[in-house]
């Protein structure tokens, strides 16, 4: 028997690791395990109240904190029953889109195109003033700008606040965002290509789990308040414990405690399966990417993005800035509150027991890498199965994971070893 | 010390959530001429390969000290730089790492049921608390144009000038309204140290004291005014201690 270790991960977000065991030359088995350092977040927001759990739960991770905001607010909302003004909807979805655009630049420029062009990493790329490289920094930076003037920071912003939104962006910067936003829907095409070529990309097989989420309307789900997966079939997202068999238990071993219709695909090439407006249109059929067609998901989902915004910016150089931007709570309720996001790597899930007196007793935080950890393991098995070289196994359980756009920072909150023989 | 450019610098990752160096990886403008006076020999978001150097110029800690394997990491790292610098709450007090109350392992096992016991860990603390210190850089995320003045600074030979006024100066600066006298909202610009243009309350968002509490802070003060705007002693605590303010 042989083990091979991949560790660290290069270029995922966070500290993971994957392990292969080889019987008879070919693989056996597979572990992929993430190794942060827990941070106990939803045991440390217990005894807080409610209205600080935003600013908290944000930390959590960088490139998603925005997302983590802005499912925390929705839960806590859901919970006391209060509706956002609209006004208030249109800025969170923007910032949240924002988010996506920064975070699957960051992956497909700064992770992924290393790969296609054979690099060790970006710098390189920099250093050798390649056009694509240099452009995809500058989409990025356009996704934190965004995030800079709806959020009021690029990282872990300030503006969405518990019943709505704090302030109206100005005037100026809405407009000097469209105008770039023009530019970079012009561009787009010619700089996703790249991304959309079979030939990039490794051997694959199908993909395995079934899909997973939110109940996808024309808004980019941000009042996910029903999940969506396999063959239309959809549930509150209050049902999320059942569907997904979330919590680790001493009892039983991950493998168990699968929910009934997984193990769940969420992210990208999930949403392209499930929403019929972000559907790939590619002559090459996505299928043939296996899990590298995630790749392929989230270069067509810029480009959907950038469209989205356009029609988001619209709105508000024509909205009235004295709009009612936050609604005030008249009175604590307490309660049980859920809500479902679609974070730039998937399902995010937030879900709060508050008391009466405004609370925490609870907190439950399901991430998008926590999901696909269970197929991640899975997908090497199949993928590399006929595979027998040292060097192109870990090569290739490498890029396998990356494929995912694992984010392990946001994922430890439930760590554990997934196996699959 | 003056150094000479190209100085190397590691950037060193503990329990955090990568938002310091994001804010760095996110001054999209100035890399090229960072990358030109600035030899980046540890980078996890940009590229995971470890430095192996013997010796670093300047090492840049983002996070707090949660493992024994981290604390290891960070004695190393003490040996082989000539200066160290802490960035972001995290490393400076812990951060919100750190408001993890009650007994640790009782708090691991609600969130990890029976795998608590695969992980050693004691509660998250500040790097200060380990080894010698010889920057800081505070915020949670520091703003950018501190951590590029900051390396410039070192660049020079020198280190910024700390600021000693609260985040309530810079927003008489900017003639902003007082959000405390206005809405009755918690914010501790009074107690927290400026640098950060009063960030939030320019935007109409109470402080929430991200980059620690400036010296010769008037807490008594703050407290009479949180009590009077309707916040019980336990949310004054809280919202203190987010950011590394003992209560
Ligand atoms: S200080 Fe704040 S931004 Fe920096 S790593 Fe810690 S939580 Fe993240
Ligand atoms: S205003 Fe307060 S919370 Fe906002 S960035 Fe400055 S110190 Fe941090």
């Amino acid at each position: 028997m042989t083990r091979l270790v991949v560790d660290p991960l290069t270029r995922v977000e966070g500290h993971g690791r994957v392990e292969l065991l080889l019987k008879e030359g070919g693989l056996h088995e597979v572990k992929v395990r993430l190794l942060e350092s827990p941070r106990l977040f939803e045991s440390l927001v217990v005894g807080r109240r409610y209205d600080e759990v935003p600013d908290l739960v944000c930390r959590i991770c960088a490139i998603c904190s925005a997302a983590h905001k802005l499912t925390a607010l929705q839960a806590l909302e859901n919970l006391m029953a209060i509706r956002v003004p609209p006004l208030a909807a249109t800025l969170r979805e923007l910032l949240l889109l924002g988010g996506h655009l920064q975070s699957h630049a960051l992956h497909l420029f700064c992770l992924i195109l290393p790969d296609l062009c054979d690099t060790p990493d970006l710098l390189v790329l920099l250093q050798r003033k390649d056009p694509l490289a240099e452009a995809g920094i500058k989409l990025k930076a356009f996704g934190n700008r965004l995030q800079e003037v709806v959020g009021g920071r690029v990282v872990h912003p300030v503006n969405p606040v518990f019943g709505g939104v704090s302030y109206f962006p100005c005037r100026q910067d809405i407009e000097t965002l469209l105008k770039e936003l023009l530019h970079w829907q012009t561009c787009w095409p010619d700089l996703c290509t790249q991304f959309l070529q079979l030939g990039n990309y490794p051997e694959a097989r199908p993909v395995i789990g079934n899909a997973l989420a939110t109940g996808l309307q024309e808004s980019f789900a941000l009042n996910g308040e029903s999940l969506f997966y396999g063959k239309e079939q959809l549930i509150s997202s209050s049902g999320y414990k059942e569907l997904l068999g979330e919590r680790a238990r001493e009892d039983s071993h991950a493998k168990d405690s699968n929910g009934q219709s997984g193990p769940f695909l969420t992210g990208a090439l999930a949403r392209a399966r499930l929403a019929a407006d972000r559907k790939l249109r590619f002559d090459t059929p996505a299928e043939a990417f296996g899990i590298h067609g995630n790749n392929l998901a989230q270069a067509s989902e810029i480009g959907w993005t950038l469209q989205r915004l356009g029609q988001l910016l619209e709105i508000l150089l024509e909205a009235d800035p004295a709009e009612p931007l936050r609604k005030t709570l008249k009175q604590v309720n307490g309660g049980v509150g859920t809500a479902a996001t679609e974070a730039p790597r998937g399902l995010l899930i937030h879900h709060y027991v508050v008391d009466e007196w405004g609370k925490v007793v609870a907190a439950d935080i399901v991430t998008p890498t926590a999901i696909n950890q269970r197929v991640m393991a899975a997908q090497i098995m199949a993928d590399l199965a006929d595979e027998k070289d040292h060097e192109r196994l870990c090569k290739g359980a490498e890029r396998i994971v990356r494929a995912y756009d694992p984010c392990i920072s946001c994922a430890v909150h439930l760590v554990r070893v997934e196996h699959s023989s | 010390m003056k150094l000479k450019p190209p100085i190397t610098l590691a950037w060193t990752r503990f329990t955090s959530c990568s938002g310091c160096q994001l804010m760095l990886l996110n001054c999209e403008s100035s890399l090229a001429e960072l990358a030109q006076v600035v030899a980046l020999r540890e980078f996890p978001l940009a590229t995971s390969t470890e430095c192996k150097d013997e010796e670093i110029d300047v090492g840049l800690v983002e996070g707090s000290i949660t493992t024994p394997s981290e604390l290891e990491r960070l004695l190393a790292l003490r040996r082989k730089v000539n200066l160290l610098v802490a960035v972001g709450a995290c490393a400076l007090t812990g951060g919100v790492n750190s408001l993890v109350r009650g007994e640790r392992r009782q708090a691991m096992t609600e969130v990890y049921a029976g795998q608590a016991d695969e992980w050693n860990t004691f509660p998250p603390q500040g790097i200060e608390h380990f080894v010698k210190v010889d920057g800081q850089i505070p915020g949670c995320p520091p703003e950018q144009g501190e951590l590029l003045n900051s390396i410039g600074a070192l660049l020079h030979g020198g280190w910024p000038g700390h600021q000693v006024m609260p985040v309530c100066m810079e927003c008489r600066i900017n003639e902003n309204p007082c959000l405390l006298e206005r809405d009755c909202a918690p914010c501790l610009g009074p107690i927290t140290l400026a640098g950060c243009n009063a960030r939030c309350p320019s935007l109409g968002v109470p402080c929430e004291g991200c980059r620690g509490v400036v010296a010769e802070a008037n807490r008594d003060e703050l407290r009479r005014l949180f009590i009077t705007a309707g916040l019980t002693e336990q949310d004054i605590r809280h919202r203190l201690e987010r950011f590394g303010e003992a209560p």
